[in-house]
């Protein structure tokens, strides 16, 4: 049996230089974390008191949500998740090919746009270090 | 025309998306991700924020069915939808360790919801003859939660048929409880 991706020291090698690399890109970025498509913190850097596999679960909802109100809207699945608040906005997306996302918050004053294509980078670069997933992972048969 | 939320938990793979996707007469909104932890329940996928489905009963009764993840990490999406039921189709998954008390966990953390409207139990995967079966179901809750009047039933969540005499069941049974509360409010000092 496939070890589990979260507790897979490769992907969690990978993940943790990858969102090093976007805090230097982006000084702004107050958290971040991948998580695997069910919601299990893969790795995480932060500068700010956050509990980590909450975050991770709820980042999975709304990715899941997201995919759903696509689906329902015949745009398909979301590219990217936005939410912003006074204090930080929330930018999430999945590492293409692979069953897992990027979810990062950013403090208030970045612009969305560089943030997003921070985030956007990111997700790539990753995605270029891991190997291809395994299609039966990627499998969600929701609709 | 009545409307109806009705709540499907309980713990993971216990059939709580099969459940609504046998019953509902609309396309679901489902929101399942690959299972990463397929040694502990091996399954392709788990539910991460919700299920919804619709159904109609009788002639006029529209239930709409939301279904939670069962994994607790999610239990943030319990408290979401939670508020807005009015009953609770409870599934235990019979093959999995510690059944019972898993159920009976489940139960008091949905407590509200059998306060607020009514719950039932359905126990599921009792085909597979590895757990306990129904009576030690019924057993326990008598034993450990008496003050609770919650029937307890099998059931094939593949199977709409059983799972339409269950929905029916509870709501037979929250309307019941309904007509019966402000009386018993009136004798009340
Ligand atoms: N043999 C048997 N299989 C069943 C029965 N009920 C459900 N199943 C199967 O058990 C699995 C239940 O999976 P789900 O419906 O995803 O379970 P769930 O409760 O939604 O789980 P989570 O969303 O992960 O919490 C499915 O593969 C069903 O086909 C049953 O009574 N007998
Ligand atoms: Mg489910």
């Amino acid at each position: 049996m496939n070890q589990p991706i979260h507790q897979d020291q490769f992907v969690i090698g990978e993940g943790h230089a990858a969102l090093s690399g976007m805090c230097e890109l982006a000084p702004s970025t107050i958290y971040a974390a991948l998580l695997t498509d069910d919601g299990f913190d893969i790795v995480h850097v932060s500068r700010t008191q956050t509990e980590a596999s909450r975050f991770a679960s709820m980042s999975s909802s709304i990715q899941a949500l997201s995919d759903a109100v696509g689906h329902e809207l015949r745009i398909g699945d979301s590219e990217y998740v936005i939410m912003g608040s006074a204090q930080g906005h929330v930018i999430q997306l999945r590492i293409p090919g692979q069953p897992i996302v990027l979810a990062a918050l950013f403090q208030p004053h970045e612009t969305l746009g560089k943030a997003l294509s921070t985030a956007r980078l990111t997700a790539e670069r990753l995605a270029q270090r891991l190997p291809a997933a395994a299609s039966a992972a990627m499998a969600a048969p929701n609709f | 025309m009545a409307e109806h939320v009705i709540l499907f938990a309980g713990p993971m793979g216990a059939g709580k998306t099969t459940a609504i996707r046998s019953l509902s007469e609309i396309e679901v909104v489902s929101t399942e991700a690959a299972n990463s932890e397929r040694h502990v329940v091996d399954k392709a996928t788990t539910t991460v924020a919700l299920d919804y489905g619709e159904i109609t009963l009788g002639d006029d009764d529209k239930v709409r069915l939301y279904g939670v993840p069962g994994q607790k990490r999610f239990d943030f999406m319990w408290a979401i939808l939670k508020k807005r039921a009015r009953g609770m189709i409870m599934l235990v998954n019979d093959d999995a360790p510690d059944a019972v008390q898993t159920m009976i966990e489940y139960l008091d953390d949905f407590r509200d919801l059998y306060e607020r409207g009514g719950v039932i139990v359905g126990v599921s995967r009792t085909d597979l003859g590895v757990g306990p079966g129904l009576a030690a179901y019924s057993a326990a809750l008598q034993a450990q939660r008496p003050d609770l009047i919650v029937p307890v039933f099998t059931v094939d969540p593949r199977d709409a048929g059983q799972m339409r005499t269950v929905l029916m069941t509870l709501i037979a049974n929250i309307e019941m409880r309904a007509m019966l509360a402000p009386a018993a409010e009136a004798v009340a000092p």
